[in-house]
């Protein structure tokens, strides 16, 4: 059994910007957050090529990962793991062209994986430790941002091994308390409080769980593209990103009415149920979210390396800007809307569920085709019913 | 080869997601009486560019106003944190609505067709402002065509009390018992004020109709090609000398600068002097665990850039203002190259004297 060596990488095989950042916020991800605890996560992958239906009903040839033998998706599975476990990944390639597999911001990459490489005994492996909770990307790496843009992406979770911002009262969040901020530790305290020194507080109701949580990878597809690539063309890197034209764009792969209606798009609740979203951009356009009905507390960012930064400030946008490779988790809190009139005014005749869109605001992102608003980068919420 | 395929949908739902979306004139639900009252109504006109060409705008003309039927940004709407709101719109021309932008009602007050209805001819919004701020107000129907045609203005929610420094006697927001803000005054008060909007146009899309594409046709909403740049409807020859954009300030007083994005590109602001970014998104940056915020303002040294994102805004706080001409100069970059487009500088000014 042959294992290919593995491919570290810092700084310099995180190509996909060339903006450079300093040392100590490099090294501040990494504090005592690389202890390995024994726990094991094994997956499976293939990539294969795949027609994607759109929502035009046109289809175009694409790239998928899926869990080796069974359907490919765009995006591929979520991978989800604990902190300190030690991850073992198998990448089988039954594409027609080659392929690489890299997590961003993890210390995993492999590249030049030949066409059915991988698919024998002969095992192609990146082995790991899971290191700072967070939300990643996951990408073919090679040819980039080619094969990415082609449909290979998808999220890497980690989640933390004793997550709590407050383990006595039970306040669980997404992150180790040794590495979150206090801003993060406050904010996770806070939910589920009906009142804070005697008065009424803002996020009454539950505690954020575990679990609780949406992701939205955001894309954007160039049909002719596509088309010239499945027909043998190799276009460079900065031809692909000069002629890129996108014509549809998407949230988890799905846009429009049918990203409106998945269910793991389309984030439901009561009032009191605050939630997690896990926001990442794996396409070339910088996309503007915007969301109606509540703001949206911004909890981590990713730096140049694909690495989460968790925030001092925690600060509550309406529209967060996602730059190409950019993940960004955020707090979507679940309050009743807050610019409905005060009590005693009560809301009798307009009826729950009550409906918001989040779409992108670089407005050419909800078209499909050259028209056919909204079907593109948009997605809904619903507030199912009061505290 | 596999074909991934697209989930199971109804073509009904289908068609009034996007092609036909609901129409209707209802009675504000749950309408209570009103502190402040507005009126907006459709219009359209001609507006003449940088190089001698017209184009045609859209935009919320205030009926209640002779001769203002060519505004663009729309009429600034500013109201009291706490006010109880109602607007009456009578679109024109087909539907319209308006979405009360970083405003958070109920949604047949969020003026978005597919998850509430569009206005066939008259509706009153509600809604209560709970937070000072900056924010939009703009149409929502076929939304990527109507906020391009010049569909929006700027709507500030002014807090309810006055700082007690008599040079600087206007509070971005009521300062709180409890509240940290390192850096700045609490509320960020401030005398004068900039309020600058950031706009491109692509003039093919200003000869497409009301309903361009929402039935499923191509008419090229993919291609966006912008020629002029703007601020506040200004265009980019002149936003160094018209009024709309020179604010003329006291040196050793506070400014406050309001900046938002309503293009389609990346924007990127280089800010001329020592100042703190004080509030994003209708959201002033401070932290009170008790009230729920955990935020706090940003400085930023005499040549930062800040990037905007489209339909976000930013207030930043300029303490005691240095004499002087400063430059607030915005570059407006591809939303997928992030290379600067030609042309695609705008810079406004603030004179301290
Ligand atoms: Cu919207
Ligand atoms: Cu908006």
């Amino acid at each position: 059994m042959r294992r290919r060596e593995f491919i570290k990488y810092g700084s310099a095989l995180a190509a996909f910007t060339t903006a450079s950042m300093s040392l100590p916020s490099l090294l501040s991800a990494q504090i005592a957050e690389e202890v390995p605890t024994g726990e094991e996560a094994d997956f499976d992958l293939e990539i294969v090529d795949v027609d994607v239906e759109l929502i035009d009903g046109s289809t175009v040839p694409m790239y998928a990962f899926c869990h080796a033998g069974q359907t490919p998706t765009i995006p591929g599975p979520i991978l989800r793991v604990k902190q300190g476990s030690t991850v073992r990944i198998d990448v089988r390639n039954s594409s027609t062209r080659s392929h690489g597999f890299q997590i961003m911001g993890q210390d995993a990459a492999i590249t030049a994986i030949a066409p059915h490489e991988g698919d024998g005994e002969d095992k192609i492996r990146i082995e790991f430790t899971a290191t700072r909770p967070g939300s990643y990307l996951y990408v073919d790496g090679d040819n980039a941002p080619i094969n990415r843009v082609l449909g290979l992406y998808g999220a890497f979770i980690v989640e933390p091994t004793n997550g709590f911002a407050d383990a006595a009262r039970q306040k669980p969040m997404p992150y180790a308390p040794a590495a979150a901020t206090p801003a993060i530790k406050s904010l996770f305290s806070a939910l589920g409080e009906a009142t804070i020194g005697g008065q009424p507080a803002r996020f009454p109701g539950k505690a954020w769980r575990p679990g609780r949580e949406y992701i939205w990878i955001f894309n954007q597809i160039d049909p002719v593209l596509c088309r010239r690539i499945a027909a043998g063309e190799n276009p460079t890197a900065s031809e692909f990103q000069a002629q890129f034209h996108p014509r549809y764009f998407t949230i988890n792969g799905l846009c429009g009415l049918d990203s409106a209606h998945d269910k793991a798009t389309c984030p439901t609740g009561r009032v009191g149920e605050p939630a997690l979203i896990r926001t990442m951009n794996a396409g070339l356009a910088t996309h503007s979210p915007h969301i109606h009905g509540n703001h949206v507390f911004v909890l981590t960012e990713s730096n140049n390396n694909g690495v989460p930064v968790y925030q001092e400030s925690l600060n509550e946008h309406d529209v967060w800007t996602m730059q190409p490779m950019k993940t960004k988790d955020v707090l979507l809190p679940f309050t009743a809307p807050p610019d409905v009139p005060p009590a005693p005014w009560r809301m009798v005749q307009e009826k729950y569920p009550l409906r918001y869109p989040m779409h992108c605001h670089n407005e050419i992102s909800q078209t499909s085709a050259g028209g056919s608003y909204p079907m593109g980068l948009v997605t809904d919420w619903h507030i199912d019913g009061p505290l | 080869m596999v074909t991934i395929n697209r989930p199971m949908f109804d073509p009904q739902e289908f068609d009034t997601f996007g092609c036909h979306p609901f129409e209707n004139d209802p009675s504000t639900p749950d309408r209570i009486a009103r502190q402040v009252y507005v009126e907006r109504q459709v219009s359209s006109w001609n507006v003449n560019m940088k190089d001698g060409s017209q184009l045609q705008f859209w935009g919320f003309k205030d009926p209640t106003i002779s001769g203002s039927d060519s505004p663009w940004p729309s009429k600034i709407i500013r109201v009291k944190q706490g006010q109880i709101f109602h607007c009456m719109f009578k679109p024109s021309k087909g539907a319209h609505t308006i979405h009360w932008h970083g405003i958070e009602p109920t949604p047949m007050n969020d003026g978005v067709g597919h998850t509430s209805f569009e206005v066939k001819s008259s509706y009153t919004y509600q809604w209560c402002a709970h937070q000072a701020g900056t924010y939009l107000y703009h149409c929502h129907k076929n939304t990527v065509l109507h906020f391009e045609m010049g569909m929006y203005g700027v709507l500030i929610i002014d807090p309810v009390t006055k700082s007690p420094d008599t040079n600087n006697p206007n509070y971005l927001y009521d300062p709180l018992p409890g509240d940290s803000a390192p850096g700045i005054t609490a509320g960020a008060p401030y005398s004068a004020e900039s309020i600058l909007v950031f706009d491109d146009v692509d003039p093919r899309w200003h000869t497409l109709d009301h309903n361009a594409g929402m039935c499923g046709d191509d008419v090229g909403l993919d291609k966006f090609n912008p020629k002029y740049f703007l601020i506040n409807g200004v265009h980019n020859g002149r936003t160094q000398t018209d009024a709309k954009t020179v604010t003329k300030a006291t040196a050793g007083w506070n400014v406050m600068l309001r900046i938002a994005n309503a293009s389609y590109s990346r924007l990127h602001v280089t800010l001329p002097f020592n100042c703190y970014i004080v509030e994003v998104d209708g959201r002033p940056l401070r932290t009170n665990p008790a009230k729920g915020w955990f935020s706090s303002p940003k400085y930023m040294a005499a040549g930062s850039k800040l990037e905007v994102g489209v339909a976000q805004r930013y207030a930043i706080w300029v303490p005691k203002i240095a004499a002087g001409s400063h430059s607030i100069t915005g570059n407006f970059h591809h939303w997928i190259t992030n290379n600067k487009h030609a042309d695609g500088t705008a810079i406004a000014k603030i004179n301290a004297a």
